[in-house]
């Protein structure tokens, strides 16, 4: 299981298989140039693989006023 | 996917610049990136001293904070607009970093002059952000001139840039197209205003926030929904998603191409600037935009204790 906390909505999704951030990246509906996504304090290139158990944080980055 | 430069793992990816970097890498690049808007647009040069509107969000203490590493002296200055659940912990944001990274700051409260955006959205008919940015840069300009700073300089990054460049294009503002870029210079009690993060997107000042440890605000303004500007921002996203790099180019090749078209045009058929009667702000007008805002609140409040002491006699005489 993978746990995703998405910023700033505050809202936290789990999935059972997911291979890379790009396929993460997909799933929340989000493009490389939109959000940070970090694991354990390193930021992620959408070619990082993603493991079972890891906690990762989508944090978008637009500007909303 | 490996650093450019080092090898290393990386933790930047830049499509636009078919590059990835790893954190130090990513720091030079950033450093490098401001550096480049500085000198090839004449910003500031070291001596001068630089007053930095710092809100509290990524781009504004991503911007002091590089500024402040390559040695420039600059002064944090926040505005407190007194927006409920948005204005305050801004500003315990501001007032935290630039304790923490020994700034100094100046902090100018706008509702003690009349202008609590609050009041101002119930008094004016024209949308709340173009009213309340002509407030931000009221007072911005006047503490940068007043208290003889050589620039201004804000957080305004490339997609901000090219958000307001697309926007300007589509209504063909020549006064804008014309005056539009990094660099506007002095002008009678116009202070410079300089844009140091114009090469660098919103992704990259995030990722420098992230990568500098810098805690910065991530609240919308509550009034903000609807923004044009943001609409602007996801169809440059769709164009930059399928062409990396088109960002950059429509912003640069308009600064190097299209500006000199426009800029004998910006501005032609204004009225001489005058000194405003009540503030002494340059001004088309006899009253500036910003105090004949102040009147309008101030009519409203007057209006609606005139109908509170209406509705009190009405009560008694019921009595």
């Amino acid at each position: 299981m993978i746990t995703v906390h998405l910023e700033p909505e505050g809202q936290t999704l789990t999935f059972d298989t997911l291979n890379t951030v790009l396929q993460l990246l997909h799933k929340v509906g989000k493009r490389q140039s939109q959000a940070l996504v970090i694991r354990g304090g390193e930021l992620l290139t959408q070619d990082r693989k993603l493991h079972r158990g890891d906690e990762i944080v989508v944090r978008g980055v637009t500007s909303r006023g | 996917m490996k650093c450019r430069v080092c090898k290393q793992t990386a933790a930047v990816a830049l499509p636009s610049h078919h590059t990835a970097f790893c954190p130090a890498c990513f720091a030079a690049y950033f450093a490098r990136q401001v550096e480049r808007a500085v000198h090839n647009h004449r910003l500031f040069t070291p001596e001068e001293r630089i007053l930095v509107a710092v809100s509290g969000g990524k781009d504004s203490l991503a911007l002091i904070h590089q500024l402040a590493g390559q040695g420039y002296n600059v002064t944090a200055l926040h505005l407190d607009l007194g927006i409920p659940n948005s204005s305050g912990p801004a500003r315990e944001i501001v007032a935290a970093f630039c304790a923490a990274h020994g700034f100094t700051l100046r902090v100018v409260d706008p509702a003690e002059m009349g202008l609590s955006v609050p009041e101002v959205k119930a008094a004016v008919k024209r949308p709340i952000c173009s009213v309340c940015g002509k407030i931000k840069r009221h007072y911005m300009n006047k503490i940068a001139y007043e208290e003889g700073y050589d620039a201004l300089a804000t957080g305004h990054n490339l997609d901000d840039e090219v958000a307001r460049l697309f926007a300007n294009t589509l209504r063909w503002d020549r006064d804008f197209l014309g005056t539009q870029g990094p660099l506007l210079p002095a002008q009678g009690k116009f202070a410079r205003k300089v844009k140091p993060l114009c090469r660098l997107s919103e992704f990259e000042t995030a990722a420098y926030c992230f990568l500098h440890d810098l805690r910065h605000g991530a609240t919308a303004c509550p009034y903000s929904k609807g923004a044009s500007f943001t609409g602007h921002k996801k169809l440059w996203e769709d164009l930059e998603q399928r062409s990396p790099g088109s960002k950059t180019a429509f912003y640069e090749h308009f600064l190097t191409h299209g500006k000199t078209a426009f800029a004998p045009l910006a501005h032609k058929d204004r009225e001489p600037l005058q000194d405003c009667r009540i503030c002494g702000a340059p001004s088309n007008l006899e009253t500036c935009g910003v105090c004949r805002i102040r009147e309008q609140v101030f009519a409203v409040k007057e209006k609606a204790g005139a109908d509170l002491c209406g509705q009190g006699r009405e009560a008694k005489n019921s009595l």
